[in-house]
């Protein structure tokens, strides 16, 4: 049973430097996650993905085609929607002076739910630094609080904008297990990344955008027995970093 | 009514002020340095330096030197009015006064000629207000007038004579100014560049929630601060409050007000931080200039004094001297209540007029 339906999602901006003209960063993508995936959603820089995610997330108004989570229509209901979904945006700032308890605490409130602080950060692995303030928190303790101020209010969606860039091997390892386990005891989870071995470990289907289009999507297994070179000899060779690569060329993007 | 959501925002943003010390100590500095200069004065300003020229010889010329003389508010040289000028354009009198020959007031006004060095007009204002003050009572005085007349007379002097009492109400007034456009107009700018606002906006919450808790928070730092400077005037330089402190109290929440609302509009013109100091600058510094904080409006000149009382800041320090000084009800209609009336709908309607949420939230 699909939680999200997209369907001709369309978001445009005026042309930088000729502002009477505008450009599509999202040009008519439709597709479905089903409950209890892990989705994830790659593509170069400039693709469309961010501003995809946040038209979901309410935060950007959609220009065109509707966006459908839990039943409920974005563009109408978007203060509900945001009721039922968790977000990790790319970078994360907080208010100055507060603690990781107190930023929970908060941002429970912002739901009007009462939380056990302690609990959320015992998921996310930072029971420790309860008194600590994030700015004292390393990369990669940074993006799991961050996931802790996204499960607030027990999410049914949680959405991860490229949440292991900048990390370490380890720190990345960590979140990766910390997402697989959110997924097992039963939540829809929502990614974007840049990085080919993230998506093929964790989800379990994969969208490809470029230039604002859905160019591809399958699961890791079917994009490259479709994609990746000459299929039928070297299938077991290839991998994901190669179907994006033959899908969006090697031209660097910014 | 208030949501649970709302007050404890509300809480998140007093408890943010009151660990952040450096802004607490420097929102306080300015007045108290004000208040600690007054009361190494002794709470006084110096007497005006005042030349005499007595050309008449009568008894009553005489009588009215001698109260002048006997006035607090100056300090008198007698003298010839060559050797005086002299004096008043070294910058050793402040002011001269002429007493012409025929001085008799018994059965026609004489004019006494007041001689000032125009080149001061910061002063000019102020030291004719007061002589004028001085002079109508001691004429009082000559003329034994009747006491409904002193009486009205006494509260004049006191205005005039006591400065901290003209410059107290008007520095409430500015402190109140900044407080609270630092709290709206900078708060905002730096929660947009940091993506605050952003992470915040993906909750549920609404702008109304969060412009709510901010002017709850703000306010009551404003009231507290005020509280300070002004529980310090009235114990140690023993300001007199004629009004009341509901009146008192309820000027500086709709003064606060006032100013939330135009902070949040200039926030939200600012696209960056470079960009918001400028112009609440722009903003805030001919209000300080122009609003007869430290010297009356009437010293100004008079073409730009209309502008200079239509000002916010004019309005809410007049508001603030007029139930200070002069006993005045916030409840009273006048033109005061009036300018703060125009003033927070105007501001209230500039604030929803600017205040996009989605655009600072992105």
């Amino acid at each position: 049973m699909n939680i999200i339906e997209v369907r001709d999602l369309l978001k445009s901006y005026p042309l930088p430097g000729n502002k009477k003209e505008t450009f599509n960063a999202v040009d008519g993508i439709t597709f479905n996650i089903k409950i209890g995936e892990i989705y994830g959603i790659l593509g170069p820089n400039g693709a469309g993905k961010t501003t995809t995610l946040e038209m979901l997330e309410g935060l950007n108004d959609i220009d065109g085609g509707s966006a459908l989570i839990n039943g409920l229509d974005v563009s109408t209901n978007v203060f509900k929607v945001k009721e039922i979904i968790g977000v990790q945006l790319q970078a994360n700032e907080y208010f100055d002076k507060l603690n990781l308890t107190e930023l929970l605490i908060l941002f429970g409130k912002l739901y009007s739910e009462e939380i056990d602080s302690d609990d959320l950060l015992k998921k996310v692995d930072l029971l420790g630094k309860s008194n600590a303030k994030p700015e004292e928190l390393s990369g990669g303790q940074k993006q799991r609080f961050s996931i802790a101020c996204a499960l607030v209010n027990n999410p049914k969606i949680l959405f991860l904008d490229e949440p292991t860039t900048g990390l370490d091997p380890q720190a990345k390892r960590n979140l990766w297990n910390l997402v697989k386990e959110l997924n097992t005891a039963g939540m829809t989870i929502v990614l974007t990344t840049h990085n080919m071995e993230e998506a093929e470990y964790l989800c379990k289907r994969i969208a490809i955008m470029d230039k604002g289009k859905l160019i591809a999507e399958d699961t890791p297994q079917g994009l490259i027995e479709k994609y990746a070179p000459e299929p039928q000899q070297l299938a077991s060779q290839g991998n994901i970093e190669d179907v994006f690569l033959a899908l969006t060329g090697h031209t660097l993007r910014d | 009514m208030l949501t649970s959501m709302q007050l404890h925002l509300a809480k998140v943003f007093l408890k943010i002020f009151f660990r952040d010390r450096q802004s607490i100590t420097f929102n306080l500095f300015f007045p108290l340095v004000f208040i600690g200069a007054f009361l190494f004065l002794g709470g006084e300003p110096d007497p005006i330096k005042l030349g005499l020229v007595n050309n008449s010889t009568n008894t009553i010329s005489k009588d009215f030197s001698n109260l002048v003389k006997g006035d607090q508010l100056f300090e008198v040289t007698e003298g010839e009015e060559s050797d005086l000028k002299e004096q008043l354009l070294l910058g050793d009198q402040t002011a001269i006064i002429v007493i012409p020959e025929n001085f008799d007031y018994s059965d026609k006004t004489s004019e006494l000629r007041l001689l000032l060095d125009a080149s001061q007009v910061r002063q000019l204002g102020t030291i004719k207000e007061a002589i004028n003050t001085s002079l109508i009572s001691i004429e009082r005085e000559l003329r034994k007038s009747e006491p409904m007349f002193s009486l009205k007379i006494e509260d004049v002097k006191a205005r005039s004579q006591r400065y901290i009492d003209f410059l107290l109400p008007g520095l409430l007034a500015f402190m109140l100014m900044n407080l609270s456009i630092a709290g709206s107009g900078f708060n905002i700018v730096e929660y947009r560049r940091r993506g605050i606002l952003k992470r915040l906006f993906v909750t549920p919450i609404q702008p109304k929630d969060f412009i709510v808790s901010i002017v709850l928070a703000r306010t009551l730092i404003v009231l507290m601060q005020i509280s300070v400077v002004l529980g310090l005037a009235i114990a140690l330089l023993d300001v007199k409050i004629m009004g009341s402190f509901f009146s008192l109290y309820g000027m500086v929440i709709l003064g606060t007000f006032i100013f939330l609302c135009l902070g949040f509009s200039l926030g939200s013109i600012a696209k960056t931080q470079e960009a918001v100091r400028p112009i609440v600058t722009s903003f805030t510094f001919p209000q300080l200039i122009f609003s007869g904080v430290f010297f009356p409006i009437s010293s100004m000149p008079e073409i730009i004094q209309p502008f200079a009382h239509a000002l916010p800041l004019s309005v809410i320090a007049t508001g603030l001297r007029d139930i200070a000084n002069d006993g005045v009800s916030l409840l009273i209609f006048n033109s005061t209540t009036l300018g703060i009336v125009i003033w927070i709908i105007l501001s209230f309607f500039t604030v929803t007029k600017f205040f996009v949420w989605k655009e600072i939230a992105s």
